[in-house]
């Protein structure tokens, strides 16, 4: 039964990294900005949530809540961070510091207003309960579970059925191109950065009740994000997903075998694989990176 | 006659002479090397508020012939951190008396002040290699190892055979691993399960799985900071109703305030906050009136470390002697002091010595377990 339970608790952290990944992986496919700010943006959201949850507003009104800064503040890091940058000079390192730059400025601002400290909500939705002998799930389990479906559903239609969602695929592949069918490159680049930080909201979400947070998770938010990017595929949202839950269920199934203090390295271990042995990723095309 | 030489004498005596007065009149420093942002922030924020506290009160007593000015510096939770502030305390502020807590932090800062010969008094880090780490070096504060006693007898009482421990794989954990490990043989229980955590990691559904396993009748935590409470609120999230234990690090606001950390068990030194004795009345009294709460053990630690730097300047001033890290050090040493808590003296290891208690977590509170 502890593989099974592992690999439940596998499931559900896997979840949570889907959700964060895919919206870095979205950003980064489309327009070929590295926003590192992306930690910045699930840790916003989670304090976000967790402020207007303690000031006494409903879940439902709180998530929007998040959502709405979360969406303000890529906006914000596209139009007056990136886009001023790509004007001027535009090679991927001065965006990448850039990036880096803001995102520790957000960290150390939420620092400020909330303290550096660990902050959840407890709520009966983690409470595990024994469903068969030796099995423990959370209702939250089946919560993530439901969002992912829905979540990834809403974005694949999005991306497939819709002119916008064709237009952002195409976005990274041939700007000149989209021009010339009238489309409008920076205003795609803007979708991009709202979708992609709306992305970040359930997992920082889920994040917050489930395990807490803390400014300090926006550096290890990153390091799930890129390392889900890079397995799943480049460019590929779908690929992530699959890496974000590739990556969970490694990281608590390799317990089993390693001592428990190992279980975040063997994720980097899986990655490094990658890099050698596959480096367009799960999803990713040739040719892609 | 007036001499060139003794014009020159002269001019020398009137310059330096101010200097002397001077020196004799500038106020005694206090240095801090807290944790005040950084993963630990939330304890360097009752150290330094206990300090304020304790200077409060020794300013308005006027005992000391000079003030004591405070000269803060903030170790950011972190070795690194507490090396760069331990240099500008030691090198800058002159600080010949600098409070510190965090068991990493100080043993980073310390050969910087013992290499300049500064006293470092810690009231925070309970890690058992703390004891003899510098002759410049004290522990107001029970180490971890000299609380795991009162632990023993309460698992003895309440027929604890088998014990799960989740540790931090440092200095400190080890070393409570190590005292588990020997310490509970003796009283027919058993470490069932050792699961090391690394210091970033957050999500622990993994290693509990595997602790429920093991089917432990307690869990001992020996973590700190915002990962210790993580580890609470996920062990009640999946499930594990067993008693949970850890030490004096579990007196800390951030776990009372958790719904999940409910019967929480700690060791900590004796703190009677109901006691009558003056010195602890003000203390408590004081804190009350100003933070609108009880004190924590280590509010009491810090509020002390001021009250045993005031207690020995004095005797210091009578002796005539000056302030230095060695004259503060063979005073300390050698003498009884009137602390929060009764009358103390210190090892010749550096260490305190003090009972300890086992206290609860009970509807947001803490309060002492029988």
């Amino acid at each position: 039964m502890l593989l099974t339970q592992l690999a439940v608790a596998g499931i559900q952290t896997g979840m949570l990294y889907a959700l964060t990944a895919a919206g870095f992986a979205l950003i980064f496919g489309a327009t070929r900005v590295f926003h590192v700010a992306h930690g910045a943006t699930f840790i916003l959201a989670g304090y976000a949530f967790l402020e207007a949850v303690q000031l006494g507003l409903h879940w439902s009104l709180a998530s929007g809540v998040a959502l709405l800064l979360a969406v303000a503040f890529g906006l914000f890091m596209d139009a007056l961070v990136y886009r001023p940058i790509q004007k001027h000079e535009g090679s991927f390192f001065t965006v990448f510091v850039a990036s880096f730059g803001a995102g520790i400025a957000m960290q150390a601002l939420i620092q400020f207003f909330f303290g550096g400290g660990f902050a959840t909500i407890s709520v009966p939705l983690t409470r595990a309960a024994e469903v068969l002998p030796g099995l423990y799930i959370a209702p939250v389990f089946w919560v993530a579970l439901a969002v992912v479906v829905v979540v990834f559903a809403a974005v694949s239609l999005f991306l497939e059925r819709t002119h916008a969602g064709l237009g952002l695929r195409a976005l990274s592949e041939n700007p000149e191109l989209l021009r010339a069918y009238g489309l409008s490159a920076r205003r795609l680049s803007a979708l991009a950065f709202v979708l992609g930080s709306a992305l970040a909201v359930p997992g920082a979400i889920l994040t917050t009740v489930t395990t807490g947070i803390q400014p300090a998770d926006s550096a290890h938010v990153m390091l799930v994000s890129l390392a889900a990017t890079v397995v799943g595929g480049i460019g590929s949202i779908r690929g992530a997903a699959l890496a974000g839950l590739f990556l969970g269920l490694v990281e608590n199934l390799v317990v089993s075998v390693v001592d428990t203090q190992w279980s975040q390295a063997a994720s980097f271990v899986v990655l490094f694989a990658f890099i050698l042995f596959r480096p367009n990723g799960l999803m990713g095309r040739a040719g892609a990176r | 006659m007036i001499t060139r030489r003794s014009m020159l004498a002269g001019i020398l005596a009137s310059t330096a002479l101010p200097a002397a007065l001077r020196a004799e009149n500038e106020p005694y420093v206090l240095g801090t090397l807290f944790p005040m942002t950084g993963l630990l922030s939330e304890l360097g924020s009752i150290y330094a508020n206990a300090t304020a506290l304790g200077l409060e009160h020794v300013a308005a007593d006027r005992r000391l012939a000079r003030p004591i000015v405070l000269k803060a510096q903030d170790s950011q939770s972190t070795p690194q951190g507490g090396a760069v502030g331990m240099s500008k305390l030691a090198n800058v502020d002159r600080a010949p008396y600098v409070l510190v807590g965090l068991t990493g932090v100080a043993k980073a800062a310390e050969p910087i002040a013992t290499r300049a010969k500064v006293l470092m008094v810690n009231g925070g880090g309970v890690g058992p290699d703390l004891a003899g780490l510098s002759p410049y070096f004290w522990n107001i504060i029970p180490l971890a190892n000299q609380e795991l006693p009162t632990a023993f007898d309460w698992m003895k009482r309440n027929a604890i055979k088998r014990v799960a421990l989740i540790y931090l794989d440092d200095p400190l954990g080890n070393a409570l691993r190590k005292g588990l490990q020997e310490g509970l043989p003796a009283i027919g229980a058993s470490l069932v399960g050792e699961f090391s955590a690394a210091p970033s990691a957050q999500q622990f559904s993994a290693m509990i799985a595997k602790i429920r396993e093991a089917r432990p009748d307690l869990v001992y935590v020996a973590s700190y900071g915002t990962q210790q409470t993580q580890i609470f609120k996920q062990l009640r999230d999946n499930g594990m109703t067993q008693p949970i234990m850890t030490y004096s690090v579990g007196g800390t606001p951030s776990v009372a305030a958790l719904p999940e950390s409910e019967g929480i068990l700690f060791t900590s030194q004796v703190a009677d906050w109901d006691a009558a004795d003056p010195l602890t009345r003000r203390f408590v009294d004081g804190w009350r009136a100003r933070y609108k709460d009880n004190p924590s053990t280590y509010a009491q630690n810090y509020y002390n470390a001021v009250l045993l730097y005031t207690q020995v300047l004095e005797r210091l001033e009578k002796e005539g002697k000056p302030v230095t890290g060695d004259t503060l050090r063979e005073a300390i040493g050698s003498g009884t002091f009137d602390l929060v808590g009764g009358k103390a003296r210190f090892s010749a290891t550096g260490a305190i010595d003090m009972p300890t208690q086992l206290n609860r977590v009970q509807n947001g509170k803490f309060e002492k377990a029988s």
